[in-house]
């Protein structure tokens, strides 16, 4: 019975020494100084051990090597230094070398902001420029028919602004407005781009054929927001027919895989040239072969934006020459039953 | 009204825009009366008795949708067209909750601000509420609850998506009239789609199938050829 009682007051007190032992412990470990001096200790030891070892020269023979004690104490010293800097400085240098990273990035993001800015003030002068002129020209000029072309160029340069304008709303807006997610029917929204597509007055007598696998299963939906889905082939598709030729072809396709569904829209114009490929799903980046055509410079920015945030990819791959041509690939997961 | 021109109040700070736009409504045959902020708007609604305010969102001393909002506080049911600086779509909801009548995205086509401005005008019954700034809409067997975002058939509750919904309650607040796709497009999506046409149009055909609405004998939505839609039941608020 006494010793039970004992024991049990041992017990107790264990209890209640253990815990206070822990925290002070931990409150030891958790100053730096403590876990420099743990960590170098073991190193200094084993210089300490070598001077001290020295005098006796004493070999001993460890497997195949010879080795004094002296140089075995540093080794190990060596060793439980790493060991325990790696234990204890561990996350410290990693989240130093992240900092570092951090810095890369933020040093990128200011660039392209800086990049988008001088693209921005690019595409807002030339159209100033033209309303500019015209409105001289309306003030100036006597004769109607020349005061109304300059109404129509005003017009003109007015409409330029304003798809600029709409379409760094679009990007703008699709960071801040929640997705729609409803089961979208692929082909029969690609029919309706198709068609919509070849009812623009720059796209008459131009056909674009549209392939769809209808064997051996009919598509499985996709889920997301059926008009900006339908925006991402629009754009590709009016971006096929802007760049090409009425001796070229355009060519809508889609295929699945049980867990993709693959949409390419491919033509065999001119062709991107390698070192500009990379760059044109940057916002307001303009190929060579854009100069001087209509557009904002968004459109590939903003298709690229949306397949990503259906949680897609959107590739592109592209020759100049034999053969030439352009297939961008659309990627968007099927919905899971 | 003592002046047999309707006197419109147009509330917007940016003088390039008050002072383009009261000269060309004038040439319209209204009367027009501008200030620049939102203070003087609201001193000038309970001055003059304006038939119609035009109110840009952002402005100095008190916002649009702050003076709208003092306005139907005190009953007063004045048609509204609330300006938006911005195209976020949580913008243009809000200015239904504020009761405004119409509203219009910037930049904006003069004839179009003065499209809307005869519309609501026309459909505005001096004193009373409009449609607008009711949260129950009824028409025949059709009930719109707008704060629920629910719509039901003989009491029944009917499954629409919710831009289905929001061209539905765009119509329903604008019955008898109009509506081009070009129009439904700014109001319910606040973008303008390159295909926007046919997205309407594919919500439009949900909308009539969900209802019920056989497109060649229509009881709610008519299509006007090659101009739009027009909402031709009588709808009650409430």
């Amino acid at each position: 019975m006494r010793r039970l009682k004992a024991g049990r007051a041992f017990e107790i007190a264990t209890m209640k020494l253990l815990p206070t032992l822990r925290d002070f412990l931990g409150r030891l470990f958790n100053k730096r100084l403590t876990r420099v001096i743990v960590t170098v200790l073991p190193f200094l030891l084993g210089i300490l051990a070598t001077v001290y070892v020295q005098n006796f020269l004493r070999p001993i023979p460890i497997l195949a090597f010879r080795m004094d004690i002296g140089m075995a104490a540093l080794v190990f010293g060596v060793f439980l230094t790493l060991l325990l800097g790696a234990y204890f400085f561990g996350d410290e240098s990693r989240g130093w070398f992240a900092r570092g990273e951090m810095e890369d990035v933020r040093r990128e993001m200011d660039e392209n902001r800086r990049q988008f800015i001088r693209r921005l003030d690019h595409e807002i002068k030339n159209p100033l420029t033209g309303l500019q002129a015209a409105l001289v020209n309306m003030s100036e000029v006597s004769v109607d028919s020349d005061r109304h072309r300059a109404g129509e160029n005003a017009r003109h340069a007015l409409n330029r602004l304003k798809r600029l304008l709409a379409d760094l709303r679009k990007l703008a807006e699709l960071e801040e407005r929640p997705l729609e997610r409803l089961p979208v029917d692929i082909p029969a929204l690609l029919e309706d781009v198709v068609d919509a597509i070849q009812s623009l007055p720059a796209a008459q007598e131009r056909k674009v054929n549209l392939m769809i696998a209808r064997v051996p299963w009919p598509f499985p939906p996709v889920t997301g927001d059926r008009d900006l889905l339908s925006l991402v082939f629009y754009n590709l598709l009016e971006n096929a027919i802007k760049f090409t030729t009425r001796d070229d072809s355009v060519e809508v396709r889609i295929l699945e895989d049980g867990k993709d569904i693959l949409i390419e829209v491919a033509d065999n114009g001119a062709g991107i040239s390698p070192g500009e490929l990379p760059k044109i799903f940057d916002e307001l980046y303009r190929g060579t072969n854009a100069r001087g055509t209509e557009g904002s410079g968004l459109g590939l920015a903003l298709t690229r934006r949306i397949v990503v945030l259906h949680d897609g990819s959107l590739d592109v791959r592209s020759r100049q020459q034999d053969p030439r041509g352009t297939v961008f690939t659309v990627r968007l997961p099927v919905t899971r039953r | 009204m003592k002046d047999e021109r309707s006197l419109i109040l147009l509330a917007d700070d940016d003088p390039s825009i008050a002072d383009t736009l009261a000269p060309f409504l004038e040439r319209a045959g209204y009367h027009v009366l501008t200030v620049s902020d939102g203070a003087a708007a609201l001193d000038k609604v309970h001055s003059h008795r304006p038939a119609l305010v035009i109110l840009d969102v952002l402005m100095p001393r008190m916002d649009g949708r702050e003076v709208l909002r003092r306005i139907r506080r005190e009953n007063l049911w004045l048609p509204a067209i609330l300006l938006t600086q911005v195209g976020e779509s949580s913008e243009r909801a809000l200015a239904l909750e504020e009761g405004a009548d119409d509203y219009l995205n910037k930049p904006f086509d003069p004839h179009e601000l003065l499209a809307r401005i005869r519309a609501v005008l026309r459909r505005a019954r001096p004193g009373e509420r409009s449609l607008s700034t009711s949260w129950i809409l009824s028409a025949l067997d059709l009930t719109l609850d707008r704060r629920a975002r629910r719509a039901s058939l003989k009491g029944e509750s009917v499954d629409l998506t919710p831009k289905a919904l929001a061209v539905l309650e765009y119509l329903m607040t604008h019955p008898d009239e109009c509506v081009s796709r070009e129009r439904l497009l700014e109001a319910v999506w606040g973008w303008e789609y390159p295909a926007g046409t046919r997205t309407v149009d594919t919500r439009m055909a949900e909308l009539r199938r969900t209802i019920g609405d056989d497109p060649e004998k229509p009881r709610y939505i008519e299509t006007i050829t090659a101009e739009g839609y027009r909402f031709i039941a009588p709808v009650k608020g409430g």
